[in-house]
C-alpha cells in the first residue's frame, strides 16, 4: 500500500527559452522532483556462495542511475549513483579498488542521515563524503549503511530511518529512501523471494535540480 | 488463554462439588521454615523479604525430574533455553546470570556463557526449594542480584529407610532414583543416586541437528553427619555429576560433549551456649566441560574445554542476645580458577569477604533486618552490599513488608579473558583485559583494518554489574486457609556489561569486546494466592506483571531517534515512546494456577498445573535494534500438566502423568518445550 508508483512530474512554469526579457537575469528555479523507482536491477557475480556460505570475489557491471534523467543510464560519465548487489557507489572520489567499478568523473558524494524522508529538509554539504580507497561514502555491511542483513532468513532489509543524501556529479542534491531490495517490492519476503528475487531496488527520492540549492522543500 | 480458562473453570467446579461432599475440616498451615533469606532458620510467614518454598510434597506430586520442571511452574520464574538444551532461570525479569543457585547453602558453578544450566539438578532428594527474590548480595556476594534459589536436600531420618523410583516417558526418557537413609544415634549416612537419559527431541526436522541431542547423566550425592555431642555437629557431603551428550554441529560435523562436576562440603557446627554458636564450612567444587567435533572422515575438527574450580572456606557465628535480637556474621575466602580454550591466560580470582546481619523485633509487631557484606577482589574494585528489610504486623492476619538491597555480579572470566575467533565466519571476541595484548598482536599480523575504540579506553577496570532492588509487599493470611500476598518490585541495574565492536578486521568481520554500558530496570508486581480448602485440596495461583526496560532505549524513543517500517516495502516512520516494548525475552504477563488434591480413601493424589506466558520478543526483526510493538513476537502460550499417583500396600506407588497436555510447541522460537510428554512412574519405599 505504500508503493507510491505515481510519478510526480513537475511542470516547468516558465522555460528558459521563453525568457525573452534580457533584464531578467535571475532564472526562475526549477521545481523539485519527487519520484519513485521500482525494480532497478543491480545484479552481481560472486558474493556469498549459497552452498558453502563462503564469500567469493564480487564482479559485474554496476547499474548506474541519473537523477536528472530520473532513470537508469548506461552513460559512462552522466551518472550520479550506481548499484551492484547491496553496494551503492557515487560518481565522486576515487575507486575503492573493487572489480568492475565505473570511472568517476563527477563531484558526487553522499552521507546517511537519520529520519523519515520528509524529515530531511535540507542537505548538509559538510557531511558529504566521497568514495575512497578506504571505503565507500555509503558504508557497506549490515547495519552500517542503508541495510540490515538478517542471517536467520537470509534477507536484506532497508534499515528504518536511514535516508541517503547524495550530491550529484554536477553539484545538485537528492535524498533517497530505499524501500525494498526485492523484485516488485513485496510486503513480505518469503524464502523463495529471498533466494530468487533479490537485488531489485525500489526507492523514493526527492531531487533538487537547482545547482547548489540545499533545500528539499 | 481461553482454553486455559475453560479447563480451569471445569476443574474448579469438579473439585468444589467434590469437596462439598466431604467434611471440610480446616486445618492450620504448617509453619514452614526457611534458611536462605537470613542464613538462620526463620518462619517463612514472618519474613520481611519476598520468599517462597516449594515442598518435596509438591515436587513429588508434580512428578518433576529436574529443577527446571518445578521452577517453571512458580510465579514470576521462567526458564530460558540456552544452546544445546540447557536452561537458565529468569527472576523478576533479570537474566539467569543474575540469580545465584545454591545447594544446601553453597553455590553451583559452571556458567560457561553466563547461564547456569539448571537441568543439571535432579530433584529426587530434595526436601524443599527456597526462593528469595530481590538482591541478596548482603549475605551471598556476587551473582545474587535477582535473587537466590537454594536447594535443600533431605535431612536424615531415624532408622534404615530408602526408596527406589523409576519413571519412563516420551522421547525414550528414563529416570532412575535411589535414596538410602541410615541414622542411628549420633551417626547418619545418606546416599542418592540418579540416572537420567533421553533420546532428546527434534522440533525442526529439516536440518541435520536435533533440538536436544540424546544424552545420559548420573548424579551421586552422599551425606554423612555425626553428632559428637549435643552441641557439636559435623556434616560431610559430596556430590558427583557426569553427563555425556551427542554433539552435532552440521551434517558433516559430529562429536560428543561431556560435563563432569563434583563438589565437597564440610560443615562443623558448635553451640557454645544459648547465645553463641559457630559454624566452620569448607566447600570445594569443580566443573569440567569438554567437547569435540569430528569431520565425516573421522578427523578431529575442533575441541574445546572449560575447567573451573571454586574453593571456599568460611566461618560464621550467630549471637542471640535475647528472644528479640540476634546477629549473624561471617568471614570467608573465595578462590576461583579457570582453564578454558580461547583464553589469553589461566586466570585466578581471589576474594576475601566479611558480612554481618542483625535480625530483631524492635516491637512485637515490627521485625527489622539490617545487613551488609564487603567483598574484596584481586581483579576488580571492592563491593559493599548493604540491605535493610522490615515487616510490620498490622493485625493477626495482615502484614506489610519492605526491603531495599544492593546486589552485584562480578565480571566473569569470559568477560575479562576471552580471546576467541570464530573459525568459519572470522569474527573475534576479546575479553576486556585481553584487549590490551590481543589488539597489538592482531595489528602486527595485519588483521586489523581500523580501530574504533582506542586501547587506552581499556586501562580502567571493568566494573561489576550492580543493582539496587526494592521490594514492597502485603501479606494477608486468613484463618480460613486463604492466603494472599502482593509484592511490588523494582530493580535498577547499572553498568550492565554488553558487547560492542571495537575494531574492524581486514576480512570484513568485526572485533567485539565487553564494556559497561547499559542501565536497565525491571519493575512489576507479583501476586500469589493459595487456598487450602480442605486438608486434601490446595489451590494456588500466581501472576506477575513485568516491565523491563533499557534506559538508553527509552531515551532514544523519547528523542524520536527510532524508526520502523510497516512491512517489507513501506517507508520509515518515527516510533513513539509507547512503542518501545522493552527487553528481549520478557513477557509482560505470566501466571499459573495449580491444584493439588489427595483423595484419601483411594490413597490417590493428583495435580493439575497450568502456566501462562504472554507474548515476548526474541530479536529485533525490523532493523532498528530495539524491540518495539512493530516487531515480530513469540505468541503467548499455555502449558498444562497433569499427574496422578496412587499408593498400594503402603509402600508402593504408581504414577501416571501428562506434561503439556495439549502438545503445545513452537519449533521456530521455543526450543525447550518438547511437546506432550506422557510418562509412568513406579516408586517403592523400604
Amino acid at each position: 500500500m505504500k508503493n507510491f508508483n505515481l510519478i510526480t512530474l513537475i511542470v516547468l512554469v516558465i522555460s528558459f527559452s521563453s525568457c525573452s526579457n534580457d533584464d531578467d537575469n535571475t532564472p526562475t528555479p526549477l521545481a523539485i522532483e519527487t519520484n519513485t523507482i521500482t525494480n532497478l536491477f543491480a545484479p552481481q557475480q560472486g558474493g556469498i556462495d549459497p552452498n558453502t556460505g563462503q564469500p567469493l570475489p564480487v564482479s559485474g557491471a554496476f547499474t548506474k542511475f541519473d537523477f536528472n534523467l530520473g532513470d537508469e543510464t548506461t552513460s559512462e560519465t552522466d551518472w550520479d549513483i550506481a548499484f551492484r548487489g547491496s553496494t551503492i557507489i557515487v560518481n565522486g572520489g576515487v575507486s575503492f579498488g573493487a572489480t568492475d567499478e565505473p570511472d568517476r568523473s563527477g563531484e558526487g558524494g553522499a552521507y546517511v542521515a537519520a529520519g523519515t524522508l520528509s524529515d530531511i529538509e535540507t542537505a548538509n554539504p559538510s557531511l558529504i563524503s566521497q568514495d575512497s580507497t578506504e571505503g565507500y561514502a555509503i558504508v557497506t555491511g549490515s547495519g552500517n549503511g542503508w541495510y540490515t542483513y538478517n542471517p536467520a532468513n537470509n534477507t536484506i532489509a532497508p534499515t528504518p530511518g536511514k535516508i541517503l543524501v547524495f550530491k550529484t556529479r554536477d553539484g545538485r542534491y537528492a535524498k533517497v529512501e530505499i524501500l525494498s531490495y526485492y523484485k516488485d517490492a513485496p510486503t513480505e519476503i518469503t524464502p523463495e523471494i529471498a533466494i530468487n528475487d533479490s537485488r531489485y531496488y525500489s526507492f523514493n527520492y526527492v531531487y533538487q535540480p537547482n545547482e547548489g540549492e540545499l533545500s528539499f522543500n | 488463554m481461553f482454553i486455559k480458562n475453560l479447563i480451569l473453570i471445569l476443574i474448579t467446579l469438579f473439585y468444589i462439588n467434590n469437596t462439598r461432599a466431604q467434611d471440610s475440616l480446616l486445618t492450620q498451615e504448617l509453619n514452614e521454615v526457611i534458611i536462605t533469606a537470613t542464613r538462620t532458620l526463620r518462619q517463612l510467614s514472618s519474613l520481611p523479604m519476598p520468599a517462597q518454598i516449594i515442598s518435596s510434597k509438591d515436587i513429588k506430586s508434580s512428578n518433576s525430574l529436574r529443577l527446571n520442571d518445578i521452577l517453571n511452574e512458580q510465579t514470576g520464574l521462567i526458564t530460558v533455553p540456552d544452546f544445546g538444551g540447557g536452561e537458565g532461570i529468569q527472576v523478576q525479569g533479570l537474566d539467569s546470570q543474575y540469580t545465584l543457585i545454591l545447594i544446601d547453602g553453597v553455590p553451583l558453578i559452571g556458567r560457561s556463557a553466563g547461564t547456569l544450566d539448571i537441568t543439571r539438578i535432579a530433584v529426587g532428594n530434595i526436601k524443599q526449594i527456597e526462593i528469595v527474590k530481590g538482591a541478596s548480595s548482603s549475605l551471598y556476594g556476587s551473582e545474587a542480584l535477582g535473587g537466590v534459589i537454594n536447594i535443600i536436600t533431605e535431612r536424615p531420618k531415624n532408622g534404615f529407610k530408602g526408596d527406589v523410583n523409576y519413571r519412563i516417558g516420551s522421547f525414550n526418557t528414563t529416570d532412575f532414583n535411589n535414596n538410602i537413609n541410615f541414622k542411628k544415634n549420633k551417626l547418619s549416612i545418606q546416599t542418592f543416586f540418579n540416572h537420567y537419559r533421553s533420546n532428546g527431541y527434534d522440533l525442526n526436522t529439516t536440518d541435520a541437528l536435533n533440538t536436544v541431542e540424546p544424552f545420559s547423566n548420573y548424579t551421586l550425592n552422599s551425606k554423612f553427619t555425626y553428632d559428637f555431642n549435643e552441641a557439636t555437629h559435623l556434616l560431610v557431603a559430596g556430590k558427583y555429576f557426569s553427563q555425556n551428550q551427542e554433539y552435532v554441529a552440521s551434517s558433516s560435523l559430529a562429536g560428543e560433549s561431556d560435563v563432569n562436576e563434583w563438589n565437597t562440603h564440610l560443615k562443623l557446627r558448635h553451640r557454645y551456649s544459648d547465645k553463641w554458636s559457630s559454624y566452620f564450612e569448607f566447600y570445594a567444587t569443580r566443573y569440567k566441560a569438554k567437547d569435540f567435533l569430528n569431520n565425516l572422515d573421522g578427523n578431529r575438527f575442533s575441541t574445546s574445554f572449560f575447567n573451573q574450580l571454586l574453593v571456599r572456606p568460611e566461618t560464621r557465628a550467630t549471637f542471640t542476645l535475647n528472644d528479640n535480637n540476634s546477629f549473624i556474621g561471617g568471614i570467608g575466602f573465595n578462590h576461583e580458577t579457570l582453564n578454558r580454550t580461547d583464553f589469553t591466560e589461566s586466570p585466578e580470582f581471589n576474594s576475601p569477604y566479611v558480612y554481618l546481619q542483625y535480625d530483631g523485633h524492635i516491637t512485637p509487631k515490627l521485625n527489622l533486618i539490617v545487613g551488609a557484606r564487603l567483598d574484596s577482589h584481586n581483579k576488580y574494585q571492592s563491593q559493599f552490599s548493604p540491605k535493610v528489610a522490615a515487616r510490620y504486623e498490622l493485625s493477626d492476619y495482615l502484614a506489610i513488608k519492605g526491603s531495599v538491597g544492593y546486589g552485584f555480579k562480578a565480571p566473569d572470566f569470559r568477560q575479562l579473558y576471552f580471546d576467541f575467533t570464530n573459525a568459519t565466519v572470522g569474527y573475534t571476541v576479546l575479553g576486556y583485559n585481553a584487549v590490551v595484548t590481543a589488539i597489538p598482536k592482531l595489528n602486527e599480523q595485519g588483521q586489523i583494518a581500523n580501530i574504533i575504540v582506542p586501547i587506552s579506553e581499556f586501562n580502567n577496570e571493568l566494573n561489576p554489574e550492580n543493582s539496587i532492588s526494592i521490594n514492597f509487599g502485603v501479606d494477608l493470611n486468613l484463618p480460613s486457609g486463604l492466603k494472599f500476598s502482593v509484592n511490588l518490585f523494582r530493580n535498577n541495574i547499572d553498568d550492565l556489561i554488553d558487547t560492542r565492536v571495537i575494531a574492524n578486521k581486514t576480512n570484513g568481520q568485526n572485533i567485539f569486546s565487553y564494556y559497561n554500558v547499559n542501565k536497565v530496570y525491571t519493575q512489576g508486581l507479583e501476586f500469589n494466592t493459595s487456598w487450602k480448602i480442605t486438608q486434601n485440596l490446595k489451590i494456588s495461583g500466581g501472576y506477575q506483571l513485568l516491565y523491563a526496560f533499557d534506559k538508553n532505549a527509552i531515551k532514544a524513543f523519547e528523542n524520536g531517534e527510532v524508526y520502523a517500517r510497516l512491512n517489507s516495502s513501506s517507508p520509515s516512520f518515527r516510533l513513539k515512546k509507547e512503542d518501545y516494548f522493552g527487553l528481549y525475552n520478557r513477557s509482560r504477563h505470566m501466571s499459573n494456577l495449580k491444584m493439588f488434591y489427595s483423595f484419601e480413601p483411594l490413597k490417590m493424589d493428583t495435580s493439575l498445573r497450568g502456566t501462562y506466558r504472554s507474548k515476548y520478543g526474541l530479536i529485533d526483526t525490523n532493523g532498528n535494534t530495539f524491540l518495539d510493538t512493530y516487531d515480530n513476537f513469540v505468541d503467548g502460550f499455555v502449558v498444562i500438566d497433569f499427574a496422578i499417583n496412587k499408593t498400594f500396600l503402603d509402600n508402593y506407588q504408581l504414577g501416571f502423568g501428562i506434561d503439556n497436555l495439549f502438545d503445545f510447541k513452537d519449533s521456530q522460537n521455543i526450543s525447550n518445550i518438547a511437546g506432550r510428554i506422557i510418562y509412568g512412574k513406579l516408586n517403592i519405599q523400604f
